[in-house]
């Protein structure tokens, strides 16, 4: 494999964290390495659905009590099928569904590296990280901080990120300003290749902002409110989804804004049971975009230790949206063609409603001996089950559920 | 909406500004990990993957350390 200067450099700089890690010579609590298997398998009652295998590994070491340095790297490994065009054609029997789908395979890789420092009442931390796969480039920039004030009595964070991505699409110069002549990419062989006329590369830019203020209410109670924006400027469309247009069946490559700006609202809280050992984590979130989708979200989280070693926690979320102003079913974008010049076939723009539920159980091993060589080695096995509920006509529709299934391994030492 | 929260926030803090603190003492469960509101960073970067990807609407996760106070 071929690694690119922004991969050779990333990588570079996750060996150098790396390299301190393992050469710190000083030798402080809040080292930290965690590895963490995903399996999400989304099935499909017309094709193979969708599989993904996502490893992580991250590393953390303190250099003393106030700076720490991170470094981590995970991959995507995705199979599958996907329809590559939406919509529906007429037929002599009415309207029927275009349900034919392509079988792919794409590898994505991410690193990432740090350092943070952090006082009694205060934390800065910033990152680096980069992400690339055949047909996507991605470089991200994050700073956070965190101060306590009034007595520790409040919290407040503050989050940013910018991403610089680079998303490789057909050359449609020639339809530049002509939606419906665009033809989706047929493939990603000749992707970020200077030379090649057919594909051309795309920029996309999005900053992200997120603030809270976390009050400690009780020695019980912790509550949190937060706003989150985001501005995305640039390419955003699938570029291999066709989505079918009219009466004639006209195919045209997936067509979005160019900017979309979204605005979240949030609280959430935590609540303790000292008695039973146990907590309960609940989170609310409304949203809205100028896309015009707007969504609620809830989930609840119920955790409990069982003996001195046992961890469970059992969770369930709901998510509610409505679809984007552009979006339609693939009959209503058959029968009476798109509302302007977008259009979409994205599950996630379309009107759609989702539940999960799911459960995980920890292990958690302390030594007993006060001068053992680590503080705590945790193994953790969680499972979820994500519940699709989505219209006739929908993106996806197929796709009734997923499934996910995670083993991790966290030591402390 | 943006408003709504930032009313929220607001009452959050003219709240806590007149409320009794929490003494150091008195935050043994709040500094439990139960009581994180974030999670284990790598579980929540990875719930964050899956979701992002799978739901119209992003935020409400959080920013980075926003805890209890409890260093």
């Amino acid at each position: 494999m071929q690694l690119t200067r922004e991969g050779r450099f990333a990588c570079a700089l996750g060996v150098a964290c790396l390299a301190v890690f393992v050469a710190s010579p000083v030798r402080a609590d809040g080292n930290e390495a965690s590895s963490r298997v995903t399996l999400f398998r989304e099935p499909s009652n017309s094709n193979s659905g969708i599989t993904v295998i996502h490893p992580q590994v991250d590393a953390k070491a303190a250099l003393g009590s106030t700076v720490s340095l991170n470094a981590g790297y995970d991959v995507d490994i995705v199979s599958g099928a996907t329809p590559k065009v939406f919509g529906a054609r007429m037929a002599a029997t009415g309207l029927d569904a275009v349900t034919s789908a392509s079988k792919f395979e794409d590898v994505r890789h991410e690193t990432r590296g740090g350092i943070a420092f952090s006082r009694p009442v205060a934390d800065v931390a910033v990152s680096y990280g980069y992400g690339w796969e055949k047909d996507y480039r991605s470089h991200t920039v994050t700073a956070s901080t965190r101060s306590d004030v009034l007595d520790r009595n409040l919290t407040l964070g503050l989050g940013y990120t910018h991403n610089w991505d680079h998303v490789c699409d057909a050359n449609n110069s020639a339809a530049e300003a002509q939606p419906l002549e665009r033809k989706a990419l047929a493939t990603s062989e000749h992707c970020f290749q200077a030379t090649m006329p057919d594909v051309v590369s795309r920029k996309l830019t999005i900053d992200s902002l997120e603030a809270s203020l976390t009050w400690t209410v009780t020695p019980r109670v912790l509550l949190q409110g937060g706003v989150s924006l985001q501005l995305l400027d640039g390419f955003q469309a699938n570029p291999y989804r066709s989505v079918v247009l009219g009466s004639q069946g006209r195919l045209a490559q997936e067509s979005l804004p160019l900017i979309r700006v979204r605005y979240a609202g949030f609280a959430r809280f935590a609540y303790a049971f000292p008695e039973a050992r146990a907590s309960v984590v609940g989170m609310a979130r409304v949203y809205r975009d100028t896309w015009d989708v707007r969504a609620a979200t809830a989930e609840l989280t119920w955790n409990k230790y069982f003996g001195k070693v046992f961890l469970l926690g059992v969770r369930g979320r709901f998510h509610q949206q409505d679809g984007a102003i552009f979006y339609r079913t693939a009959p209503d974008y058959a029968t009476q063609g798109p509302p302007g010049q977008y259009w979409t076939g994205d599950r996630e723009l379309s009107s759609m409603k989702s539940a999960l539920g799911g459960a995980k159980v920890t292990l958690l091993l302390v030594p007993e001996r006060t001068k053992s060589w680590y503080d705590e080695l945790d193994l953790e096995l969680k499972w979820d089950t994500i519940f699709y509920f989505l219209p006739a006509g929908a993106p996806n529709a197929d796709r009734t559920h997923a499934l996910i299934w995670q083993l991790a391994a966290s030591l402390k030492f | 909406m943006v408003k709504g929260a930032l009313l929220l926030l607001l009452a959050m803090a003219a709240s806590a500004c007149g409320h009794q603190p929490v003494k150091a003492h008195q935050r043994e469960w709040l500094a439990d990990r139960i009581m994180n509101l974030d999670g284990e960073p790598q579980a929540k970067a990875s719930d964050q993957h899956i979701l992002n990807n799978r739901e119209g609407a992003i935020g409400g996760t959080g920013t980075s350390g926003g805890g209890c106070g409890c260093n």
